[in-house]
């Protein structure tokens, strides 16, 4: 009872508003340095973090979230909201060309439909700051006229107001300070954004630091309307619903960039009605389940099998189970690599072995046997672990008991040890499916989902499953379909969730939950 | 009896040699790829293996290589692991222990779902959340530089919620079996639920909390898919990420310094688990037995 005390009454008060001041200062000062970048959603994400928290830990009735918050705030942060992002991701139209948001894309047309006018009017240029504002002094070498220019307002110089070089060009004026090369060298941002208008609707921008152009725009959006104009090629794009601006008499003619505009089903209607894409799915699909599969039960057998001739009064018992649990500890993309050199056809130690030059990367019925081989390997020491802890939880009365009614050794095994086991370990049977379900680094990294046959255009080998096919669709060709990505990310969690929920229901583990 | 005792030996008797046979395969089997490794580590060439078993020549080069080459900054990335490592699995097991410990000694609304809810996020392809993460991640850059994208400290976090949930699920299959008379006990004497949480159950749940801790350490130590697509800096990496910068490349493969820098971040986890089997497998099990 005395080293209880010690965590009640008011110190443990003090102590809990020291450490609950700290946690909240913290906090206090990421916010103010969110705000201050004005990223609007960091912000957001502190401030309810910091409300739930001092809720959660200033109140008497929260007990159990005391607990939970720390573990519940991971989860939500990079769990839970990626997964909320996926899931809309793959309703919006999100791919390379529709990225940005639709008020950028606009920026970036309206910036693409600037045109040089018809004279290819260009302009010397002295950078400077007249009156607090950035500001340039420009002069047309052919006209010789002088403008002080900003980016609200362009007046022409009178003769005699400014001082001339020898060229005839503005390069002092009273009450503006020029930039040096080198502070004009610096100032990217504000020579990106300098827009120095000009009557009917044109304006001067700056190509560098010494020079200028006047540009027209040609491209204009009509915000009544939402009709975007090109009135240099005569044409009139419209929204078509689906991130981009399409010329109205031909939508073939499409604008970009797009932006990410809600698709409603096209990412999934995609995986159903595009034969280039549904075409190696259903293949893609099959071996993904027969791999997993396949693979579980082999690395379950040779577990097992192992775990079991373990369990006998061996000698080097001790010295085996040692080297059996290796491939455990090595670190497994290195194993992988390794597998990878091993099965090379002109120098790997295999071929070096059988003395053969046999090619297991473009067979694809070697290279799917050689992915079980090597996964195997790399699982068959889980599989001995967690089938000798099973045996070991199975209770020996149980054996003792079949022994009496003299039910031989195969017996018991078949008969109580079996179903003992699928029942105990059907959890982590199913965990497993479910994991090399998307045992993306083994494909990746082993095979890369090859073989492939480039010459009839298949985009999917032979031992690609479900993830690294969709990683391959998504991101390593020249356009990148984070959409469609998303949408075919969707369609695997519903199967692998749908047969874990079926399975964990069969072997009531949820049950046992409650 | 006797007759039937003697049968039973016999047929153990055949049942062993069979046994050491499939042993001894597995092990041919286990040992091979460890071998070579070792080998090449060895061969100042470069290539894995030399071709016979027995090596022709046996060479340093391949370790010397690793500590004295200012572009292959290999100790720091073994530090960068092992500091990664730690971190994630000391406070995944703070974090996802007192969780567990909600989960499994308190009752409240939400606990059922909150459960199945963690199993339904364990399958969901994570890996192919990533571009949500990368987003995310490479905004919180621009205000934080330190946790956002590229960042030991953002792969962290990365880590840390992506295997809370696994963690959450073991650890409360440990918890379940520590006995409830423990903290009743305690409870009867006038202990609030943190106390019996710190005082009572902490130390009591040491030894499961350190195997989880140390899956928790292996699984980071060994991660190489996310750290490649967050790190770039070459300083910055992970033993993992940088071991493969020797043979990721389609061409100019360099098996020599992999297979040597394999071999030395291999061996303390190989000498921490063989030491820890016994705890291991245990913790592997219970967690499923129990749920």
């Amino acid at each position: 009872m005395n080293r209880l005390s010690g965590f009640t009454g008011t110190i443990a008060l003090i102590l809990k508003i020291i450490f609950m001041g700290s946690v909240d200062a913290i906090l206090l000062a990421m916010f103010l340095a969110a705000l201050h970048k004005r990223s609007g959603i960091i912000e957001l994400i502190i401030i309810l973090v910091a409300v739930l928290a001092n809720i959660v830990y200033f109140s008497k009735r929260t007990m159990p979230f005391k607990f939970l918050f720390p573990g519940l705030i991971f989860l939500v942060l990079f769990v839970v909201i990626p997964v909320v992002y996926t899931v809309q991701m793959s309703f919006f139209n999100f791919q390379s060309g529709n990225i940005v948001s639709k008020a950028d894309a606009i920026t970036q047309l309206l910036n693409n439909g600037l045109t040089p006018d018809a004279a290819n009017t260009s302009y010397d240029m002295v950078l400077g700051v007249d009156k607090g504002t950035f500001s340039a002094l420009l002069t047309n070498p052919a006209t010789h006229i002088s403008y002080l220019a900003t980016n609200s307002v362009v007046t022409t110089l009178k003769p005699g107001e400014f001082t001339m070089n020898s060229n005839g060009d503005a390069v002092a004026l009273p009450g503006f300070t020029p930039y040096t090369p080198d502070q004009a060298a610096n100032l990217d941002s504000e020579i990106t954004a300098a827009k120095f208008p000009m009557p009917n609707g044109n304006f001067i921008q700056p190509q560098d630091t010494v020079t200028a152009a006047l540009l027209t725009q040609t491209v204009h959006l009509d915000h009544a309307t939402g009709l975007l104009t090109d009135t240099a090629a005569g044409k009139t794009y419209k929204d078509n619903g689906n991130g981009n601006f399409v010329n109205v008499n031909n939508p073939k003619d499409v604008l970009y960039p797009g932006w990410r505009a809600f698709s409603k089903f096209d990412n999934y209607a995609h995986l159903l009605t595009d034969p280039n894409i549904r075409g190696p799915f259903v293949g893609v699909f099959v071996w993904t389940f027969a791999f997993a599969f396949s693979t579980v039960i082999m690395m379950f057998g040779f577990g097992l099998l192992l775990a079991i001739a373990l369990e006998q009064d061996l000698r080097f018992k001790r010295f085996y189970r040692s080297i059996v649990i290796l491939p455990y500890a090595i670190p497994s993309f290195m194993s992988i690599l390794i597998w990878k050199g091993l099965f090379n056809r002109q120098f790997g130690a295999i071929n070096g072995l059988l003395h053969t030059h046999i090619d297991f990367f473009n067979s694809p019925w070697l290279a799917r046997m050689m992915v079980l081989i090597v996964n195997l390997w790399l699982g068959l020491p889980y599989f001995y672990l967690i089938s000798t802890g099973a045996l070991q939880a199975i209770p020996s009365d149980l054996e003792e008991a079949a022994e009496m009614d003299g039910a031989n050794p195969t017996q018991i095994l078949r008969r109580i040890k079996l179903p003992l086991l699928l029942q105990i370990l059907s959890p982590l049977l199913i965990s497993s499916f479910a994991f090399n379900f998307n045992n993306f680094s083994l494909i990746y990294l082993l095979t890369g989902g090859g073989p492939t046959n480039s010459l009839q255009g298949q985009t999917a080998g032979a031992t690609d499953i479900l993830i690294s096919y969709t990683y391959k669709t998504a991101f390593s060709g020249s356009t990148q379909n984070y959409g469609l990505a998303s949408a075919i990310s969707m369609l695997i969690f519903i199967i692998v969730a749908s047969l874990s929920l079926w399975s964990l229901r069969r072997s009531r583990v949820l049950d046992l939950v409650s | 009896m006797a007759t039937q005792a003697v049968k039973k030996r016999k047929r153990g008797s055949k049942g062993h040699f069979l046994s050491h046979l499939y042993i001894w395969i597995l092990i041919f089997f286990i040992l091979f790829p460890i071998y070579v490794v070792i080998e090449s580590s060895f061969n100042p060439t470069g290539a894995l293996t030399s071709g016979s078993f027995i090596p022709s020549q046996i060479s340093w080069a391949n370790y010397h290589l690793l500590f004295s080459d200012p572009h292959v900054p290999f100790a720091r990335w073994i530090l960068n692991s092992i500091v990664l490592a730690t971190a994630n699995s000391v406070i995944a097991v703070f974090i996802g222990g007192a969780s567990a410990f909600a989960f499994s000694r308190m009752k409240f609304r939400g606990r059922r779902i909150g459960l199945q809810a963690l199993l339904l996020v364990q399958v969901f392809p994570s890996f192919l959340a990533l571009a949500a993460i990368y987003v995310m991640m490479e905004r919180v850059y621009t205000v934080f530089p330190a946790i956002g994208l590229g960042s030991l400290g953002g792969l962290l976090l990365i880590y840390l919620g992506g295997s809370m949930g696994v963690n959450i699920w073991l650890l409360r299959g440990y918890i379940d079996t520590i006995p409830m008379e423990l903290d009743e006990a305690a409870r009867i004497d006038g202990a609030s639920t943190p106390q019996v949480y710190w005082l009572i159950f902490f130390p009591l749940a040491t030894p499961v909390l350190a195997v989880t801790a140390l899956l928790a350490f292996i699984g980071t130590f060994n991660e190489f898919i996310l750290a490649s697509i967050f790190l770039t800096d070459v300083h910055q990496r992970t033993v993992a990420v940088g071991l493969n910068s020797f043979v990721g490349a389609q061409f100019g493969q360099n098996w020599g310094p992999f297979a040597a820098g394999s071999l030395i971040a291999s061996i303390p986890l190989v000498i921490l688990f063989l030491s820890l089997q016994r705890f291991i497998i245990g913790g592997l099990t219970q967690g499923a037995t129990k749920g």
